[in-house]
């Protein structure tokens, strides 16, 4: 039995959706105080989001279900009260602002939930500046939300649920479809929200470095069972608890934990990115500074190079413009080539142009003005189809591009089409692409039955089984947790070495060091930088210019670099924690 | 890239002004004067005078002209139908015994052999487009010049019920992204190497049939997550609720209102006395 009077009080709660007998929740029994910045982690399907939708009744009281225990918020039993008197003390945001937007302009949708609570006409034109202060949105009362940038309309969301004055915030993986800037926007201004008007924030996330950063307490949650609860110190240095539920350490943590693991004396393992850094001033500033030391690269970056023959381009655009109809110009004279056994990252903030440059790639548009070569032909002189063959195309939402009742006739679903192939042939390359997708479990499966992940690797198995000799991905690690994400990447690295070209966009530099070779960095429609991994991650200043942050094992490197007065290279908290642990051993490694 | 909403053009056109209460009586008089007049030269000033108030309004030209293409084969159809086909109801709005004849089609021809192909036959089903046209061209005139939140507060104020008022409202907003997800799907089928141009008719609907699966899901699926974020925003559609928005007649309403109706009442009275709007009215009296 939970006792104390928090903001939230969770009492031996369990749930099961209708029609299942597996629950989502078991037995969980928690209490968030008053004024907290509760973060909430686990893998998919842990029971997150169910979770934050038992906080204002949505579960059971919209779902139906059968549900055990109780869930008391400031006093109110959700099953009891109506959701429509919850949503007064408790506003939810949830994961994609596509659907929770649902008026045509800011003012409306800050306006929407006001006026279904019969709030004054009056007091609703008080509220909305005040709202929209508060999510850094003043000036934008008139335009419509597809106007705003992915983190606009994220905080739109929380402004629309922060007008009802709630005493709950509860956010359902806001952050997951922005860049790294558009990320830290939203946590700034949640955080922002939690000092100064001492709103109670429960945010479910896979974002480790902003949790750590920013929540008071962490909770993690796997198979609908509270697993550990503590502050981000606590939560964050249990490894092998995270790493049990394929979760994510902060990099500044993997990178300590690994230094004192080869003998770095490290009395507390910091979580936060300014306390790896004093850590690292400490270092400096003690008695005995360890020396200035090479270091060895542990990525593929360096030796994925041999195969790469500068006059083998299977990919280029030469001054490639493009403008959509309506005339927003999307491509400003972008030139690049792109080689046979390149491991390409192409990144950049929401809405800088990469979507609409690999879709020239697959022939899905054409330039307006300039060329794109696809194989050495211009690709005015191809069609879709034929592009398809030789590039593969994976798009960020899955579920678009599943057709088919099983995954076998998904797989075999092109192939079949093409017309030219045997069927004992297709059966071979659709066994052998399961197989290397790790699918052969699911062949007889509704696609759209399985998880996310699984579904995204279902598509990747049907695009492989074309045979394309250049790969490309959109986005295939978001809305993934850790584990899926890691296991589609490492599909990648396995396709490269056996000499596949890959291009992958993404805004998970993170998770990109130890598989790309090279990046391109693209912003408002033109290329920012071109060229290896190791000098374009540290080129901060250039990236932040397109919303984006390298990941916490560069930053800390740079630090490290500026104090000592050598430059590290580094991209992984391995590499660092080596440089790290060679330098306590008075070990040089060049 | 996402598709633009579907309003729409800037409302702040003299027209764009108006209340939708009055867009929506010019609305009902353009419906009955569509429905009344058989005039082709009556209509074809009707179609005219709503393609030139819309541009006014400041709908584009595109949309103007798209709406015109997307009528040209029902056009056809309707001119080719009447002209061959209806005779007696035209001799009866003619009041003439014999049609002036076009051309006559040979004997042996397939279904249409013999039959005749007559001038006004053919301009009536001009006519019976034109009332097409100008019903199609009232909508973007209407709708597009409107900001979402006016009309559901409008309707509201006539008396529609807001859970229907918002649905209309919720159609508009969702419908760009039912567009945007049918060309996601469309995308990712030719991405499988499908060349739907060298497949015949057949395959290509069966092609475009499979499309429907991803599709129904996708908008289940969006549906239920809009659902639960308006019950997380505590919509119940409950009559008590306020409106940031206030929809008002001004002077300018009143007066515009007034015109139409009298307008109306003018047609009605000329249709009825003169035959003015008839089909025979200048052309075949």
């Amino acid at each position: 039995m939970v006792t104390g009077s928090g903001a939230v009080v969770v009492d031996r709660l369990s749930y099961m959706y209708p029609r299942t007998e597996i629950p989502v929740l078991r037995d969980l029994s928690l209490t968030i105080e008053s004024g907290e910045f509760f973060g909430l982690i686990g893998p998919t399907g842990a029971g997150k989001t169910t979770f934050c939708l038992t906080l204002n009744g949505i579960v059971p009281q919209f779902y139906g279900g059968r549900f055990f225990g109780s869930v008391t918020v400031l006093g109110m039993d959700t099953v009891e009260c109506p959701t429509r008197r919850l949503s007064r003390h408790v506003g939810v945001v949830f994961q994609d602002p596509e659907t929770q937007l649902i008026t045509p302009s800011v003012e409306d949708e800050i306006a929407f939930a006001l006026e279904n609570l019969s709030v004054p006409r009056a007091e609703i034109r008080r509220r909305i500046p005040v709202a929209l202060k508060a999510v850094r949105l003043e000036g934008t009362e008139r335009k419509h939300p597809h106007e705003l940038s992915g983190g606009q309309k994220q905080r739109l969301a929380i402004g629309a649920a922060l007008a009802m004055q709630p005493d709950v915030l509860v956010l359902d993986e806001p952050t997951s479809q922005l860049d790294p800037l558009g990320q830290r926007e939203v946590f700034t201004v949640l955080k922002q929200l939690n000092e100064e008007l001492d709103i109670t924030i429960i945010i479910a996330s896979h974002a480790a470095e902003m949790l750590a950063e920013y929540a008071d307490r962490v909770a993690l949650l796997a198979d609908g069972s509270l697993k550990a609860i503590g502050s981000p110190a606590e939560i964050y240095t249990r490894r092998g608890l995270l790493r049990e539920h394929h979760l994510r350490l902060p990099q500044v943590t993997e990178t300590f934990m690994t230094a004192s693991d080869r003998g770095v004396p490290i009395e507390t393992v910091p979580v936060r990115l300014d306390e790896g850094q004093q850590m690292i001033d400490g270092f400096l500033d003690s008695e005995n500074p360890p020396p200035a030391i090479g270091f060895q690269c542990d990525d593929a970056s360096s030796h994925n190079r041999k195969a790469i023959s500068q006059d083998n381009s299977v990919l280029s655009a030469h001054n490639l413009h493009y403008h959509y109809p309506d005339g927003t110009a999307a491509l400003k004279s972008v030139s690049l080539d792109i080689h046979a056994g390149e491991y390409v990252l192409l990144v950049g903030q929401n809405g800088a142009g990469k979507t609409t440059l690999v879709k020239h790639f697959t022939r899905l548009l054409l330039p307006t003005v300039g060329r794109v070569k696809i194989f050495g032909s211009e690709s005015r002189n191809l069609n879709v189809s034929e592009v398809a063959r030789r590039v593969g195309y994976v798009g960020q939402n899955p579920d678009h591009q599943l057709f088919r009742a099983t995954v076998e006739s998904e797989v075999a679903y092109a192939l079949r089409h093409q017309g030219r192939l045997e069927d004992a042939e297709i059966k071979g390359r659709v066994t052998e692409s399961l197989a290397q997708m790790d699918l052969t479990y699911a062949r007889d499966l509704h696609p759209l039955s399985l998880a996310k992940g699984d579904r995204a690797r279902v598509v990747m198995a049907a695009v492989l089984a074309m045979e394309p000799d250049v790969l490309i991905l959109d986005e295939p690690t978001t809305g993934q947790d850790y584990r899926d994400a890691r296991r589609i990447l490492k599909i990648t690295g396995q396709l490269h070495r056996f000499g596949k070209t890959i291009v992958v966009v993404t805004h998970h530099l993170y998770l990109m060091a130890e598989y790309a070779q090279r990046v391109i960095v693209m912003g408002e429609g033109t290329v920012l930088l071109d060229g290896p991994i190791r000098d374009v991650f540290h080129r901060v200043d250039v990236l932040r210019s397109t919303y984006l942050t390298p990941p916490q094992a560069v930053l800390l490197a740079q630090h490290l670099s500026k104090k000592i007065g050598h430059s590290y290279p580094i991209l992984t908290p391995r590499e660092l924690a080596s440089v790290l642990a060679s330098a306590f051993t008075n070990e040089v490694i060049s | 890239m996402t598709l633009q909403p579907v309003r729409m053009v800037a409302a702040n056109s003299w027209f764009g002004r108006l209340d939708f209460r009055t867009k929506l009586c010019l609305m009902m008089v353009t419906g009955i004067l569509a429905l009344m007049w058989d005039s082709p030269i009556l209509m074809m000033v009707l179609v005219l005078s709503l393609a030139v108030a819309a541009i006014g309004a400041g709908v584009r030209w595109r949309v103007i002209r798209t709406l015109g293409l997307t009528a040209l084969p029902l056009t056809v159809m309707l001119i080719g139908v009447h002209g061959l086909w209806n005779v007696a109801q035209v001799r009866s709005l003619t009041d003439r015994a014999q049609l002036l004849a076009l051309v006559s089609l040979p004997a042996d021809w397939w279904l249409i052999g013999g039959l005749t192909f007559t001038l006004e036959g053919a301009v009536y089903g001009f006519a019976v487009s034109m009332k097409s046209l100008a019903l199609m061209l009232i909508v973007p005139l209407v709708v597009f010049t409107t900001e979402t939140s006016q009309m559901v507060v409008a309707l509201v104020r006539i008396g529609v019920p807001y859970k229907i008022a918002f649905v209309f409202s919720a159609t508009l907003r969702f419908f760009p992204l039912l567009l945007s997800e049918i060309q996601s799907i469309t995308e990712a089928q030719r991405l499988r190497g499908l060349d739907l141009t060298s497949m015949g008719p057949l395959k290509r609907v069966s092609i475009y049939g499979q499309m429907a699966v991803p599709l129904i899901l996708g908008a289940l699926l969006k549906s239920q997550q809009m659902e639960i974020s308006l019950q997380s925003r505590a919509f119940s559609g409950n009559r008590d609720r306020t409106y940031l928005h206030v929809s008002s007649l001004n002077t300018r309403d009143i007066l515009v209102i007034v015109l139409l109706s009298l307008g109306l009442i003018g047609s009605v009275i000329g249709y009825r006395r003169l035959g003015i709007g008839s089909f025979a009215w200048i052309l075949f009296e």
